[in-house]
């Protein structure tokens, strides 16, 4: 794990801001990890705001619902760097926003209602993995801890941060909904020592035991990355090791971020769906970085032209989600995700453009790997095609963090090799 | 707006190849200056007529490849004066741009360039030039330099390496003399404190993984009582005497710290090391 210098200045300390005047939404039907949403609506239908718009088809996929009230201007196919080729919704805004009332007793919701409501809301993992929640909350084993993510390791990202600190009471509510299904033995909050003000938030509402919750504990984490991946966080709390290939629910464990369990507190609570977030919009390039509750399916190009944000210089790189293991996009013409934390405008200064040179297998990709594989390897094999032993050095259990690459001091583009290697791995079982 | 699109990381580590390189080099200093001191001028000579060799190899080779790519990192340089502090005294400059020849073009672009290397580069030619000039490479001088406070030297000291003193004579070296370097050997083994220093200063910037030169002392330490007893009737005294002279007869140190870590030939696991 690698102590990253985290720029999370002034973004940190930034409150959050709405914003709402958008003129038209662009709402993929894959934005969820899983079978692709099935559109349940036609051209030129008017919908309202948190309507169903696309419905799950598959055991693992995710409800989609409209973030505004507008009229559904076109389906059609996009091809975007995330998602690939994907169909989306093309929304126009009427601007008629909703008003939703808060649902007091939640209480006499049983399990299977519970579920039932998180699963019809949409909600999905918002750290940035986007797994359909519901499937989350069913595990095919019994859990015994479960562990609420606020780490937030990835530099300059604070949308976690501002959503701890500004909506704590809610995040425990949320929690409270999620051990009433999975009746956990513990609880653990983990966080990470850079959030100070979010740990002295949670620290007084856990004293005040307002909260029906059995044993919740805050573990103050180091600052490091990736502290905040799955497999380490849980070793980091519970020092259980999930093996190679396996699911946290094969220790007894299972891992939720701060962003979702506030979904879930949303979507039983106000019978709201997944329809908006905090992102955090930071970099160099902006002239003030902002934390914005932005509806999912708002273009870039439009908070540009809102005025929203500005350009104090030009970017070199724009990325959607963090430094580490974000994803470089080639113009402003792309929307907000469910699954987009962050947004990036970079400049030069920021990132690192030294050309690759050879591997002198110093083996300090090796060294720093987190979940302890050889990546010079993976480079050495791809590079000459020997796909077939990739399997072998446990390629699929790599977590595309990017510490490899981070440490090279050859600047080889390690996870880009690794991506490939996986890509033809798929596609050679697919064929056979 | 011309955006930049690659993959992820965006950010990396302030450090590079060259960056790396330089610094093993600046640990060598210590060792060179030591040579320097010792041998004088015939040092310099073997010195520079083996980065000449290097880079004038290095150089053709990338011409004649056209290549752009490893001229500039520092390798070279750098097996350049182990090659060199590997070599005694006495060895004449065209041995030492064979040599350097050898290391560049044989030991590491034959094979595939930086990185693809199965031997130490500065290793090999050092082999090479041992099948090749025997006597020249076993010709041993005692350093140059004035001796009037250290007593009296025994000629036999003067001709033969202490390894080689216990061998055949059955001789131990003066401890004291070994660890400064007042003996005969190659330009780099003599001082063995400039190599300590020059090897932990590698090591504590993190240049070198203290794993590696960690084993090779530990194995060193364990059998040197099996090799070496002085029998001066202490227990004690014998064991530090053996442990000492092991480790510091001989290229054990330089090889301990420099050859041991060089990136390119050791394990790439932290076990492995």
């Amino acid at each position: 794990m690698i102590r990253l210098n985290e720029r999370k200045e002034p973004q940190h300390n930034i409150e959050t801001e709405k914003f709402i005047d958008i003129d038209t939404l662009y709402l993929s039907l894959s934005q969820h990890t899983g079978t692709f949403s099935k559109s349940t609506v036609s051209l030129n239908q008017k919908v309202e705001e948190s309507q169903l718009i696309a419905e799950a088809s598959g055991y693992i996929s995710s409800n989609l619902h409209s973030p505004v009230s507008g009229i559904i201007e076109k389906i059609t196919y996009f091809n975007h760097p995330i998602l690939k080729k994907n169909e989306t919704i093309i929304i126009r805004n009427l601007n008629e926003p909703k008003k939703y009332s808060y649902i007091n007793d939640v209480d006499r919701f049983s399990k299977e209602i519970l579920l039932e409501k998180i699963k019809s809301a949409g909600t999905v993992g918002l750290g940035g993995a986007v797994f359909p929640t519901h499937v989350k909350l069913n595990p095919p084993k019994k859990i015994d801890t479960l562990i609420i993510n606020g780490c937030e390791c990835e530099p300059y990202l604070a949308c976690d941060y501002r959503l701890m600190v500004e909506k704590s009471k809610e995040i425990f509510k949320g929690i409270e909904i999620v051990a009433k299904i999975l009746e956990p033995k513990a609880i653990y909050l983990g966080i990470e020592e850079n959030k100070l003000e979010a740990i002295k938030k949670f620290n007084l509402i856990i004293s005040t035991k307002k909260f029906n919750l059995p044993n919740v504990e805050i573990k103050v984490l180091k600052s490091s990355y990736p502290q905040g991946g799955e497999k380490q966080l849980i070793y980091s709390i519970t020092k259980r090791k999930v093996p190679i290939g396996k699911l946290p629910f094969d220790v007894g464990c299972v891992v939720f971020n701060v962003a979702t369990v506030f979904a879930i507190f949303e979507a039983i609570y106000y019978n709201k769906p997944l329809i908006e977030r905090i992102v955090t919009f930071a970099g160099k390039a902006l002239k003030k970085p902002k934390n914005l509750w932005i509806k999912i399916g708002t273009t870039l190009r439009e908070l540009f032209d809102k005025k929203v944000l500005e350009f104090c210089c030009e970017p070199t790189k724009i990325i959607f989600g963090g430094p580490m293991m974000g994803i470089a996009i080639d113009s402003l013409d792309y929307p907000i995700l469910k699954g987009t934390g962050g947004v990036l405008f970079l400049t030069d200064k920021e990132i690192d453009l030294r050309d690759e040179t050879n591997c002198i297998r110093c083996a300090r990709c090796v060294d720093i790997c987190p979940m302890g594989l050889l990546p010079l390897e993976f480079v050495k094999h791809i590079k000459e095609n020997f796909y077939s032993e990739l399997n072998e050095f446990y390629i699929m259990d790599c977590i595309e963090c990017g510490c490899c690459a981070y440490n090279c001091p050859a600047k080889i583009p390690i996870v880009n090799y690794i991506k490939l290697g996986k890509q033809i791995l798929k596609d050679l079982k697919n064929e056979t | 707006m011309r955006l930049k699109v690659t993959t992820s990381p965006h950010i990396k580590n302030y450090y590079s190849t060259s960056y790396l390189m330089r610094q093993v080099i600046v640990g060598l200093f210590f060792p060179v200056i030591a040579s320097l001191i010792f041998f004088k001028m015939k040092a310099f000579i073997v010195i520079i007529w083996c980065i000449i060799g290097c880079a004038l190899a290095e150089y053709l080779w990338i011409r004649l490849n056209r290549l752009t790519n490893s001229l500039w990192d520092y390798s070279a340089l750098v097996s350049a004066i182990l090659l060199a502090l590997s070599l005694p005294p006495e060895t004449k400059w065209w041995m030492c741009v064979i040599g350097g020849f050898f290391a560049i073009l044989v030991c590491k672009e034959f094979f595939g360039g930086l990185g693809y290397n199965i031997f130490n580069p500065a290793l090999g030619a050092r082999a090479f030039l041992m099948a090749n000039f025997p006597v020249a490479l076993t010709t041993w001088r005692f350093p140059y330099i004035n001796f009037k406070t250290l007593g009296n030297i025994p000629d036999t000291f003067t001709y033969a390496t202490p390894l080689a003193l216990w061998k055949f004579d059955k001789i131990i070296f003066p401890l004291k003399y070994l660890f400064l370097g007042i003996r005969a050997g190659s330009l780099g083994e003599t001082c063995v404190l400039a190599i300590i220093i020059g090897g932990f200063y590698i090591i504590f910037r993190k240049i070198a993984d203290w794993r590696a030169p960690l084993g090779m002392f530990l194995s060193m330490t364990f059998l040197a009582p099996f090799y070496i007893w002085p029998n001066t009737g202490n227990f004690f005294n014998d064991l530090f005497i053996s442990i000492c002279f092991n480790l510091f007869s001989g290229g054990a140190l330089l090889g301990m710290f420099f050859m041991i870590t060089d990136p390119v030939t050791t394990p790439i696991t932290k076990t492995g090391r």
